[in-house]
């Protein structure tokens, strides 16, 4: 499937490809556009003004997609309230990392193009998953 | 310092009056961003990739409270103008700046608890300050120095507890 975003990816873009590719399709093919008018039909848009997924109430759009596809994983909720926190900066979640995540993301929008942030983060989120599922099962921050 | 920023992100907004809380709720998240208020639902911002992103959620945010909303790329028409926003601007972060030292100041003399947790408080408020500072005042490196020194002074100091390691508590004032 074919999955459409804004171009100039930022936190909110990349966990949202992320989470798309390991856990909705596992086949995703990423488009960028400057405008919500160019997205092809056909074409699935996150994180853009106007769709279904992207800020709604408050939410990020990425914990707008763990809403619309019922994903439960308290680990990816988890990481729901570091993006929020890196994305919105709204105080709403308790998340230390944010600041450090979105200074690491605005960087390598920098310095890459979107399709190089993707498979840069790609391995950076698993990792993330990985810490935070530890930490779930063992009540505190794993080693 | 940065006296102009050339480009400059416009949300026009109209929101019903009634209910006011949702209203309320924009109002309140575009001081946090620091907009400048060019008129009767018309703010600014200095436009980078940040402020675009933050302007274009709120705009969505009142479309779906039933508000009518466009956002708008603009160049201003003359320097002047645009020196008199960002003067109001840095005006707004001058007294939360002096706001931020005179709480500083206030807490010196505080119990070391209350110190350490006024220092933290206004770590915390100097970033969020940070933040939408786009014009930075005089007083952003006065208030920041404040800030260090009262966390400074509220480190926990060693000579209490052990009596006889001043010097592992860090001695001369640095």
């Amino acid at each position: 499937m074919k999955w459409a975003t804004r171009a100039g990816v930022h936190i909110d873009r990349a966990a949202c490809a992320w989470l798309i590719r390991r856990r909705i399709d596992a086949e995703a093919e990423f488009v960028f556009v400057d405008d919500p008018a160019q997205v092809p039909s056909g074409v699935i848009a996150f994180d853009m003004r106007g769709v279904e997924l992207g800020h709604h109430g408050g939410d990020c759009s990425f914990e707008t997609v763990l809403r619309r596809y019922e994903l439960t994983d308290p680990v990816l909720w988890k990481i729901a309230e570091i993006v929020h926190e890196a994305d919105l900066d709204d105080g709403r979640f308790d998340a230390p990392e944010a600041p450090g995540l979105d200074v690491i993301l605005r960087g390598l929008s920098m310095t890459c193009a979107d399709e190089r942030v993707l498979e840069l983060t790609g391995p950076l989120f698993d990792g993330m998953y990985e810490y935070y599922r530890r930490a779930f099962l063992l009540g505190r921050p794993p080693a | 310092m940065r006296g102009t920023a050339d480009r400059w992100v416009l949300l026009a907004y109209r929101m019903p009056r009634q209910p006011s809380t949702p209203r309320i709720a924009v109002w309140r998240k575009l001081d946090r961003l620091g907009v400048a208020r060019l008129g009767d639902g018309l703010v600014a911002l200095p436009a980078d990739a940040r402020t675009r992103e933050q302007l274009d959620w709120i705009a969505e945010e009142i479309t779906e409270m039933g508000g009518s909303v466009t956002l708008w790329l603009a160049r201003p028409g003359s320097t002047a103008q645009e020196q008199a926003i960002a003067a109001g601007m840095r005006q707004a972060r001058s007294a939360e700046y002096q706001a931020v030292i005179t709480q500083a100041r206030a807490a010196a003399s505080a119990r070391p608890g209350e110190r350490a947790r006024t220092a933290k408080r206004l770590q915390a408020e100097l970033r969020r300050i940070g933040r939408r500072d786009f014009f930075p005042p005089a007083e952003r490196d006065a208030a920041r120095l404040a800030v260090q020194e009262l966390s400074r002074r509220s480190a926990p100091d060693v000579t209490e507890t052990t009596g006889d390691s001043v010097e592992a508590a860090g001695g001369e004032p640095r």
